[in-house]
Formats: C-alpha cells, structure tokens, sequence
C-alpha cells in the first residue's frame, strides 16, 4: 500500500514536471500581448484565437509550413530509397578488404559527430551552387544526414530477418535483386517505418541549417521561421508562444501516436 | 546446396561454384555495389566533401567570406590565445559535465523506480516521449515563456505571491542554470528510456542468489546491478555528452550565449565567428578542432555500439 502511495506520486510528480512547460505555452498563446506583459495572469482569462491567425496572415507561417513539408517528405523519401538499398548490401554481402564493415564505419561515425562541425562548409559549397534559400539546398543537406542514420537502422534490421527465405526464393529461380524486392522488402516493412518515422521527426525539427541556408519566406522552415519572431528588444510573446505550439503539434502528435517505434531511433539502436 | 555458408553469405571465391545456378549471376556479383553507389555517393558529397573542404578552409585567412591566402597553422595557434575561445569551451565543457551527470543520476534513479510493473507506467512512458520529440526551438521557446522577467511563468507565481520580478536570463549564474534545467527536462527521458532497457536485459538470476543468500537491496544494487549496467551506462553517457557538445538551437533560441559570455557554447561562438564576423578560415578552424575533441569520443561510442548490435 504504502509504495503503491509513493509510485503513484512519484509518477503525478514526473508528469507534473513535463507538462507544467507545456500547459504554459499553450495558455500564453491563447493570451493577448497586453494580458501577458502587464497582468501575468496563470490562465487566459480572455482566450483568443488572434495570436495564431495573425502567424498566418501576417507572418509567413503557411509558407514555412509548406517549406517544411516539402523539405522533410522529399529528403526522407529519398534517404530512405537510397539507405534501405545500401542497408541491405551491407547486411548481406561480403566484400573485398572488408569494405562494407568500412563504409559502415564511416557512415556511424559521420552520423555521431554534431553537424555543426561542418556547417560552415556546407554552407560554403552551396552558396558556391547556387542553392542558399532554396528548396533544393536543404533537401540535399538532409537527405546526406538521413542516409548514414536510414543506413545504420536498416542494417540492423535486415539482419535481424533470416536468410534462408530468400535463398529459398532464389532457388525457386528468382535473381538475387528480386529475391530482396519480393521477399525482405516486405519483411522490413516495419523497420522501414520506425527508420522513417524517426527521420522525419528529426528532419522537421532542424534548426541549424536551415539558420544558415535559408534567409527569406521562400525556403525557410516551421523552427526557422519561429526564430525571427524573437526580436532584440521587445519580444511579440503571444505570437511566439502560438508559433511555438503549431510548430511542436504536428510531431508530437504524430511521435505520440507511433511511440513504439521510436525508442529504437532515439537510441541509436541500442534499444530495441 | 553450399555447405560452408549458404549462397548468401559466400566470399567471392565461393561465387564461381553457385553462378550457373542462380538467374542473372554477372548482374549479382555488381549488386553490392550498385546498391551501395547512390548512398554512399550522396554522403561523400554532402558530407565527407565539407569535412575535406572545412579542414582546408581552416588553414587559410578570409577577409569579409573570401579566402585571400595561406595561414598555415595560425588559426589553429591563435585559438589558444582568444580569450572568448577558452571562455566558451569551459562553458561547453561545464554545461555538458553538470547536464549529463544530473541526467544519469536522475535517468537512472526513475529506471530503477520503473522496474518493476505497475499501473501508470504506460502514462509515464508516453509523457517522457514528448520533451525529446519536440522541436528544440519551440523546448527554448518553453523555457523562455518560463524564465521571461516580464511574461515568464516564474515571475507570474512570484506575484501571485507577493513577490516581485525574477530575473534569469538577465543573470549569468541563474542563465547558465536555466540553460541545464532546460537540457535536463528536454533528455532525462533519453537516459531513462535507454537505461530502463538496460535493466530489464539483465539476468535474474544472480539477484535471485543474492537475495537467497540475504543481500539487503542496496548491497545487490552496489554489487550486482552497477557492475552489470557498467557497458550501458557507458554507452548511455557517450551518446549524450556527444550530443550535448553540439548544442546549439536551445542556446540560440533562449540566450543566444548572453548574458555577456555565461552561456555562449563553443557552438554558438563559433557560428558567430563565421556568419556574424565572417572569419570563416578562423571558425572552421574551431570546428576543426572541436570536431577532433568529439571525433575521439565518437570512436569510443561507435566501438561500444558496434560491439551491442553485433551481440
């Protein structure tokens, strides 16, 4: 009795905490500037919807959520085509001088280092295509970062499917190519989706890139947008905490409504 | 059919004697590669490409974003002398020392508490999940509405008792601490999520034993577990300080290195270097530098990760 008293306060307590931060976002976004600054009420007392119409009538937000959409579909997509491929050669074949267990080596090791270390460069080489505050500029930065992450989960995961099904499916006559397509591919299904899922969530939530690549409306992201609204001087609160709220809703209700799969990711696979 | 390995697992010597039998067999011996080319291409463009290009770009002076000529090592020397340079190392290195330590300790104080099963332990793990997911931006745009001397919610309580404005992010001592209460509430989750996993991969056995044997549970705690735990606890922690050494949204969003210096992370000031005073062959020399520092650690964390999934 008595510890079921202390889980159970314990774990009120832990919620308590994770959510005090978030009660405080929502409630000042349904605040108006005036009730925030000069009442520092706990509650809206005068809830309000303006905050968030005016991100998108009058601060871009449609355009940034686009820009956000567009940028994280098309790089995970691409990463996941391009890692799934390269995952499963890894997983399967033997390759002279051990060459697979190197560029597995080298893609965990590009993945583990911050990327901030080569932020400048990036920028430098796309300022040089000709890519800075464009769709395109991001995409390719992305979808490099999504490869050696989609890489490294597909690997473990193909190696956890058995071999002999598709041996027997290629003594059944299919090529090797299409024992992979036929046979694992759907075996990796969920895999795939847990890698995915995961990509996207990091993807959407970039922030340092997209600071350096994008400069106007035209390419900029969901964070970085909502980093302009904080200004040197004064601080447009209730917008910021509305931005902050449709920026954070879409992945957290889709991280809640598949958690099971992103432990693995969260951890770079060493949690299953 | 081949007894040495099955046909899937065979070197290239093996090859030659399972050919005939498979459809497309000069096509399967180029798939590895074929499969391997378009990832491996895109990462060494985007990525290895930048490394090569930001190492060179280290060792050449810039004036406004172009490099006007050779510096040899002088980046590298000067850093040692910029006072703002040391400055902000010592503040990465204390920020990432006191955030993961207060992580783990507390990461695996709630991992043990959740051990065992019990009603509300679905609730936990799902609340735990949404500080990780959210946009590190919006998590500094949290802490802000908190911490804010004017809007924030610390000074909204004092009034309500009474009291008068809270000043945090106007004050480097309260700065700094805001800036690890806001690291420790975004990834305790992340301790507690992998060390919990840790835990419930043990063998019962041994504390099975020692309980026979009349071990108190602290003596089994002390004894069995912490010794067991050792290589995830490792793993747990090199990932994170990794991971906290190129912090750099949060600290963007929520101080942007002030007041003064107190919170401004090697990240932080080297992105100033480069994009604010465009000293690009400077920076990249810093990034250089921190890459190599995180580089070593980074090994240590892939070997610890290569050696679990191979297990």
């Amino acid at each position: 009795m008595n510890s079921r008293l202390a889980r159970a306060s314990v774990t009120s307590f832990i919620v308590f905490i994770v959510l005090v931060p978030i009660y405080w976002l929502v409630s000042t976004s349904l605040k108006s500037n005036k009730e925030i600054t000069q009442e520092g009420t706990l509650y809206p007392h005068v809830p309000t919807f303006d905050n968030y119409l005016r991100l998108f009538s009058e601060k871009n937000f449609g355009a940034y959520l686009t820009n956000s959409l567009v940028v994280t579909t098309v790089s995970v997509s691409i990463a996941l085509v391009l890692g799934t491929l390269g995952a499963y050669a890894m997983a399967r074949f033997r390759l002279p001088f051990l060459l697979e267990r190197k560029i597995g080596l080298l893609l965990l090791t590009l993945r583990i280092v911050p990327p901030v270390v080569i932020l400048i460069p990036v920028y430098l080489l796309m300022l040089r295509l000709g890519l800075l505050d464009q769709w395109l500029g991001l995409i390719i930065t992305y979808t490099a970062f999504n490869v050696t992450f989609c890489v490294w989960m597909m690997e473990s995961f193909f190696r956890e499917i058995p071999v002999d099904l598709e041996e027997a499916a290629m003594v059944d006559g299919d090529s090797r190519f299409g024992a992979f397509r036929r046979v694992t591919l759907p075996l990796a299904a969920p895999g795939i989706a847990a890698t995915a899922i995961f990509a996207v969530i990091v993807t959407f939530n970039e922030f340092m890139f997209a600071l350096a690549l994008t400069a106007t409306p035209k390419a900029m992201t969901m964070p970085r947008g909502t980093a302009t609204l904080i200004g040197r001087i004064d601080t447009d609160w209730a917008s910021m905490a509305a931005a902050g709220v449709i920026g954070a809703l879409p992945i957290v209700v889709f991280a809640l409504l598949v958690q099971r799969h992103l432990v693995r990711g969260l951890t770079m696979g060493a949690v299953k | 059919m081949n007894p040495k390995g099955g046909i899937l697992s065979m070197n290239p010597k093996g090859q030659i004697l399972t050919k005939q039998r498979l459809q497309g067999a000069g096509l399967d011996l180029a798939l590895p590669y074929l499969m391997l080319a378009p990832a491996v291409l895109v990462v060494l463009c985007v990525l290895v490409y930048p490394f090569w290009d930001g190492l060179r770009a280290s060792v050449q002076a810039y004036r406004y974003g172009t490099a006007v000529g050779w510096a040899g090592l002088d980046n590298y020397v000067r850093l040692w002398s910029d006072d703002q340079f040391l400055n902000a190392l010592w503040v990465s290195i204390r920020f990432v020392f006191l955030a993961v330590a207060i992580e783990t300790v507390l990461g695996f104080a709630l991992a043990l508490f959740c051990l065992r099963e019990f009603k509300g332990i679905r609730l936990l793990r799902t609340v735990l999940i949404i500080p990780m997911v959210i946009t590190p931006v919006v998590v500094a745009i949290l802490f802000r509405l908190i911490y804010a001397s004017d809007a924030g919610m610390i000074t909204a309580l004092s009034v309500a008792i009474g009291g008068g404005q809270v000043q945090i992010l106007g004050d480097p001592v309260n700065a700094f601490i805001g800036l690890v209460v806001l690291d420790v509430w975004e990834w305790t989750p992340l301790m507690f999520l992998i060390l919990l996993a840790g835990l419930q991969s043990l063998p019962q056995e041994p504390f099975e034993a020692a309980r026979v044997d009349g071990a108190g549970a602290w003596r089994s705690f002390v004894d069995l577990t912490l010794p067991m735990m050792r290589p995830v606890l490792a793993i747990a922690i090199v990932l994170r300080t990794i991971d906290a050494f190129g912090t750099f949204d949060q600290v963007f969003v929520l101080t942007r290195g002030g007041p003064g210096e107190a919170t401004k992370l090697v990240s932080i000031y080297g992105y100033d270097t480069a994009f604010k005073f465009q000293q690009t062959g400077y920076a990249s020399a810093m990034f250089v530098t921190v890459g190599l520092i995180v580089l070593a650690m980074a090994l240590t964390a892939v070997r610890l990760l290569q050696k679990e999934a191979q297990e």
